[in-house]
């Protein structure tokens, strides 16, 4: 009975207009790459922070979060890959501040 | 007639109410990725040691993607292609960028060793 059931799963997936075969779905797909590169430099060092760079992928996300909610079809795997960005991306701007802060010399 | 005063009000018009138009976000978040553009030519400055290699992976990854895609989605969005391609090519360049330093470094370390064990 369960694998029926992953077998429907997989069906559905599979031939969805917004399923494993489209754009709908690899697009934000490699986008979550952009997320997770993020986390993976989680432990950098702050003054190797890109602030022009995470600043701007910090409005990118709040943007293409609107951007998932109103495009036809609404892609919810896009807004979760950004509002998961969004919050890495603040992460290291903190860090970055804190840093900048702590070091400054007027 | 209105207040259509020149031959470029209709032009304006279409743009402005386009449904991808400035007052929908089908038309601000594509263009807010230019920033991105900007952002990662501004890296140019830095030593490539101070730049993500995991991050220029993700939007080299992402730019060749979504190239790709923007012209398959309906309407297709040549503005979304267009900043895709330059972001694969600004984030390619700095990988470029990463790699050549890695080599250096590891031309260095190999140096060392070797002036190393000639002081031994």
């Amino acid at each position: 009975k369960k694998n029926k059931m992953v077998i429907r799963v997989f069906k559905q997936l599979w031939s969805s207009p917004v399923g494993i075969r489209t754009t709908h779905f690899w697009g934000p797909v490699a986008n979550w790459g952009i997320a997770l590169a993020g986390l993976a430099d989680i432990n950098r060092p702050p003054e190797k922070v890109s602030g022009l760079m995470t600043t701007a992928l910090a409005i990118y996300s709040i943007l293409f979060m609107r951007f998932a909610w109103m495009v036809k079809p609404r892609n919810y795997l896009l807004l979760a890959c950004h509002a998961f960005n969004e919050v890495v991306q603040w992460y290291h701007l903190s860090r970055k501040a804190r840093y900048e802060y702590e070091k400054r010399d007027f | 007639q209105t207040h259509n005063m020149s031959p470029w009000a209709g032009r304006f018009h279409q743009f402005w109410n386009h449904p991808a138009g400035p007052k929908t976000i089908h038309f601000w978040a594509p263009t807010w990725k230019w920033m991105l553009i900007v952002a990662s030519l501004s890296d140019l400055s830095k030593p490539a040691s101070h730049i993500s290699l995991n991050q220029n992976l993700a939007l080299a990854a992402t730019g060749i993607i979504w190239s790709r895609y923007a012209t398959q989605i309906t309407p297709v969005n040549w503005n979304l292609f267009a900043v895709n391609v330059f972001v694969f090519l600004s984030s390619g360049y700095q990988l470029y960028r990463i790699f050549k330093w890695k080599q250096e470094q590891k031309a260095l370390e190999a140096q060392n060793s070797v002036t190393e064990d000639e002081n031994l």
